[in-house]
């Protein structure tokens, strides 16, 4: 390790390096635990120095970041294409019967969990907690509306929606297995374009919801199938458009 | 991660801060707000300490935030506190800006400024009544003269190391030095990692 390089810590946390030793100091970065891990701790109290500078906001920036983010596409997360079939067995139960949707077993069905990564086992079981939670306060909710259409390709889709709570639950079932390399992307569409909603998994047994929030100007919610990893954008016409209330 | 320094209550605020963040990363606005609530203040106070403008500030201070909105999924608790990422980015985008070509005039102005005032004062002065303030003034205190001016002219000025250099007439490995020492021991003195 060049001990020129790696006393360049302190620069770095500061963003007080040049752009040829920032270049320089990243590649070093890369292969020296010990840096990333002095970086991580004057990070942290770099984060200190900055919270001690802290002024109170005007209440326009607030303003000013909510109509932004009304219009922000979120980046979406890493969705595992592993279904969390035991984790979310006992919830989906639940709530499926709640819903009195009383969808067969055996139906082809998908899993899709919008904007959750599946890492680990305990974030999967307080996803599925989270979303049988979210799902019975979404049905309470004044303003509910559910919608059902037919996918054109086989199977059938299903949306609960509230506009007050901005948020929407999909569930999709029976739907026919793609051919390698496909997936099936879920699209919020409105007026400013489509956003996606995430890839959606085909199993054959799994069943489970979308859960999705900040539908924005979404008037639609749409179906697509993409290639393997999903698209910025639909590629294919919808086999599916859902609409939903105003 | 405050360790011995950080109150009960900020260990706590600072859990729940990477617990509301993953909830923005599923699109919960209302854990937006929350995230909002503690990261506005701050996020705003290093863009004005490092900008000087407060239009500008507030200019970088909304596009950090709504950053935060747009790349909470990237958010990784391995690496370290929700804070920390907010605030890095925070200071990124204003020295980012600071080194841009239109304000390089204002930086200018800023750097025959800081000739004849002393740059540690104008923090101390400018902070806000905060739990952390108290305690970074003082550590602050505890730095060595040239530890102090590195760090403050380098992470609330904005200025390159080599700049820092030449505006305390140093050489520059012994800035370089300085930043990173006297980095380290606000850390121990906060009772960071």
């Amino acid at each position: 390790m060049d001990p020129e390089v790696h006393s360049l810590t302190g620069a770095y946390v500061c963003h007080a390096l040049e752009p040829a030793e920032l270049e320089a100091f990243e590649r070093h970065l890369a292969r020296c635990p010990t840096c990333v891990q002095e970086v991580a701790e004057l990070q942290e109290t770099a984060a200190l120095l900055a919270s001690a500078a802290a002024q109170t906001p005007p209440p326009r920036l607030k303003a000013a970041v909510d109509a932004r983010i009304a219009v922000t596409r979120q980046i979406p997360p890493v969705v595992s294409h592993e279904p969390a079939r035991q984790a979310d067995r006992r919830p989906r139960r639940r709530w499926f019967t709640a819903l009195g949707w009383g969808l067969a077993a055996g139906l082809a069905a998908v899993v899709a969990v919008l904007g959750v990564r599946l890492n680990d086992q305990q974030n999967q079981i307080d996803q599925a907690r989270q979303r049988s939670t979210a799902i019975s306060t979404l049905l309470a909710a004044p303003d509910v509306h559910a919608e059902s259409v037919n996918v054109s390709t086989g199977g059938n889709g299903r949306v609960l929606v509230s506009r007050s709570r901005d948020e929407a639950a999909i569930t999709v079932s029976g739907l026919s297995r793609l051919a390698p390399g496909k997936v099936y992307q879920l699209w919020m569409m409105g007026p400013s374009g489509a956003r996606s909603g995430g890839v959606v998994p085909v199993t054959a047994e799994a069943f489970d919801s979308v859960l999705a929030h900040g539908l924005g100007d979404a008037r639609t919610i749409g179906l697509t199938v993409e290639p393997a990893g999903g698209s910025a954008q639909p590629t294919t016409e919808p086999v599916m458009l859902l609409p939903m209330p105003a | 991660m405050l360790g011995r320094a950080g109150s009960r209550t900020a260990s706590e605020e600072q859990a729940t801060l990477e617990a509301q963040l993953h909830r923005v990363a599923l699109g919960d606005r209302d854990a937006f707000d929350a995230v909002y609530e503690q990261l506005a203040g701050p996020v705003l106070g290093v863009a004005r300490r490092v900008l000087r403008d407060p239009a500008q500030a507030e200019e970088v201070a909304q596009e950090v935030l709504v950053e935060i909105w747009r790349t909470a999924s990237r958010f990784d608790a391995h690496r370290g506190s929700a804070r920390a990422w907010a605030l890095t980015m925070a200071h990124a985008r204003a020295v980012d800006r600071v080194r841009s070509a239109d304000a390089s005039a204002r930086r200018e102005a800023r750097a025959a400024e800081l000739m004849v005032v002393p740059p540690f004062d104008e923090v101390v002065e400018a902070v806000e009544a905060r739990l952390d303030r108290e305690r970074v003034r003082r550590c602050l205190e505890g730095l060595t003269e040239l530890q102090r001016e590195s760090v403050t002219l380098a992470y609330y000025g904005g200025y390159t190391y080599s700049q820092v250099a030449h505006l305390l007439s140093s050489p520059l490995g012994t800035v370089k030095t300085r930043l990173r020492d006297g980095l380290a021991r606000l850390r121990d003195c906060l009772g960071v990692g």
